[in-house]
């Protein structure tokens, strides 16, 4: 039997790299060919780019004015419609991503800060109930507003803290002073109120509600009436 | 031994080139049928929005190449797609690339304003059926499918303690917390709306951006490639490219519902 020599050997590793590095290449080529080659192809202006005429004579049309005149209408009409969804009252924004409130007067900025919205926590019991506590987001309204609000504890409060959950009429259930001088009402529970936590201001940490500190609070309870919308985001 | 040695090395060759050739002429195939896929698309557009001319009340053709008509026209298709989102309670986005704003509004009220710093539109906008596009812009478009680097809602799980024992009171979240936001937004009429972060913050972020592209690229690929080798021309998805700060990309991706409306004026 006859041994390779030593030169074979190498011409044969260095031929089998060669090939491999050759697949490489051909496999990296086909990639960039089908994912940026093809939907670049793809791009090539198939219809053509619109060419603009202005033509003179056009413009002298009778029916050209018309078309020109019924859309211009028609803008004009979106336009009045568009602006009535604006509201001309007072408005609250928030900024539940950044935690962050506006308010206004007229359409006119009279107010910033940092106010806290939900943890976006699911608090889970092992008998299955579960409640998730995230600051809902659209278009709401005022729909009441209280002076040195009491809280009353939902039964999540006490599950939190690994407490019985007492009678819906239990005394222990009202707490006073926790929620601040006032509380604006959005609705289905949720409420704008203050806060003695006021070092989680800016950070999402509440159960839904919307906290403030107190001079935010004060201000925005007197500028906002009941009816006043509140855009959360 | 050495013509046996010859001989299978021109087996070996010719099942190469054969090799080659097939690979040649399926990417040629493949080629071809994706690059069909646009005017098909057109085609579908154009049964659904073209102008059809009202006998009683002709128009001159010459007006779809008129810039006063076809400047009113985008005011007015943008405007429209807006009045019908503004008449619900949700949130919508609005996109204007002529501003280089995108606009988060709830009922006509921008409750935030972001600035564009990098736009890349597909050619079907700049094509020359614009009063197709138009009139298929004139409604909202809607959110059919998101595919995002960051949670919608970030949501975490806490088991209730069984007693005051367990009760270990909530700390500071961790603010600190980062990711790149990169996501993709497909429209039910088949526009891909990409919205990348801009800012460079931390190293590692443009690869991550490149990485998320080159996935999503991959996709789409596939899609095309499922409907080439079942002989049929691909769905071709136009697409708008946008980088926008990271901070404006995560507010508009978490503002937005799951099949949020966008209305666009380009």
């Amino acid at each position: 039997m006859k041994i390779p020599d030593d030169g074979f050997l190498k011409r044969e590793v260095f031929r089998k790299g060669f090939n491999r590095l050759l697949i490489l290449i051909a496999a990296i080529s086909l990639l960039a060919f089908l994912l940026y080659c093809v939907p670049a192809l793809q791009e090539v202006p198939f219809t053509g780019k619109i060419i603009i005429t202005n033509s003179d004579e056009l413009k002298k049309d009778v029916l050209y004015k018309k078309q020109i005149t019924l859309i211009k209408r028609d803008i004009q009409r979106l336009s009045w419609r568009y602006n009535s969804y604006t509201s001309g009252q007072s408005y609250m924004v928030i900024n539940t991503t950044d935690n962050l409130f506006y308010l206004y007067r007229n359409k006119k900025l009279i107010r910033q800060g940092h106010c806290s919205t939900g943890s976006f926590k699911m608090l889970k019991t092992e008998e299955g109930r579960s409640w998730i506590f995230k600051t809902p987001k659209g278009k709401f309204w005022i729909h009441g507003k209280t002076e040195n609000p009491p809280w009353r504890r939902p039964d999540w409060s006490f599950v939190e803290e690994g407490l019985p959950i007492p009678p819906q009429d239990h005394y222990s259930r009202w707490e006073y002073g926790v929620l601040g001088d006032y509380a604006l009402s959005l609705g289905d529970g949720y409420l704008i109120h203050g806060t003695i936590y006021k070092r989680f201001l800016g950070m999402p940490v509440t159960h839904g509600c919307v906290r403030l500190n107190d001079d935010d609070l004060e201000v925005i309870f007197n500028t906002l009436n009941i009816g006043s919308k509140v855009f959360i985001f | 031994m050495e013509t046996e040695k010859i001989f299978i090395s021109a087996d070996r060759r010719a099942k190469i080139i054969a090799w080659i050739v097939i690979v040649i002429f399926f990417l040629i195939y493949y080629t071809v049928m994706a690059m069909l896929a646009p005017a098909k698309k057109m085609e579908t557009l154009r049964r659904e929005y073209g102008y059809k001319q009202d006998v009683n009340n002709p128009t001159d053709d010459r007006i779809f190449t008129d810039s006063t008509y076809l400047d009113l026209l985008h005011k007015k298709s943008f405007l429209q797609s807006r009045v019908t989102m503004a008449a619900t309670d949700s949130i919508y986005l609005s996109i204007s690339l002529p501003d280089s704003t995108l606009k988060l509004e709830i009922s006509g009220v921008t409750v935030h304003r972001a600035q564009i710093r990098r736009i890349n539109i597909s050619t079907l906008f700049s094509g020359s059926d614009n009063y197709i596009i138009l009139s298929m812009l004139s409604s909202p478009l809607t959110i059919s499918r998101n595919f995002s680097s960051i949670k919608k809602e970030p949501l975490m799980i806490r088991m209730a303690p069984k007693d005051t024992s367990e009760y270990v009171p909530d700390i500071i979240p961790d603010t600190a917390d980062y990711e790149p936001v990169n996501y993709i937004m497909e429209m039910d009429n088949g526009i891909r709306l990409h919205i990348y972060q801009e800012d460079k913050l931390k190293p590692g972020d443009g690869l991550y951006r490149s990485l998320f592209d080159i996935y999503h690229r991959m996709r789409y690929a596939a899609k095309i490639f499922l409907r080439v080798i079942t002989f049929r021309v691909p769905e071709y998805q136009p697409y708008i490219k946008l980088r926008i700060p990271r901070s404006d990309a995560k507010i508009i991706y978490r503002a937005l519902p799951e099949k949020g409306q966008i209305a666009l004026y380009f």
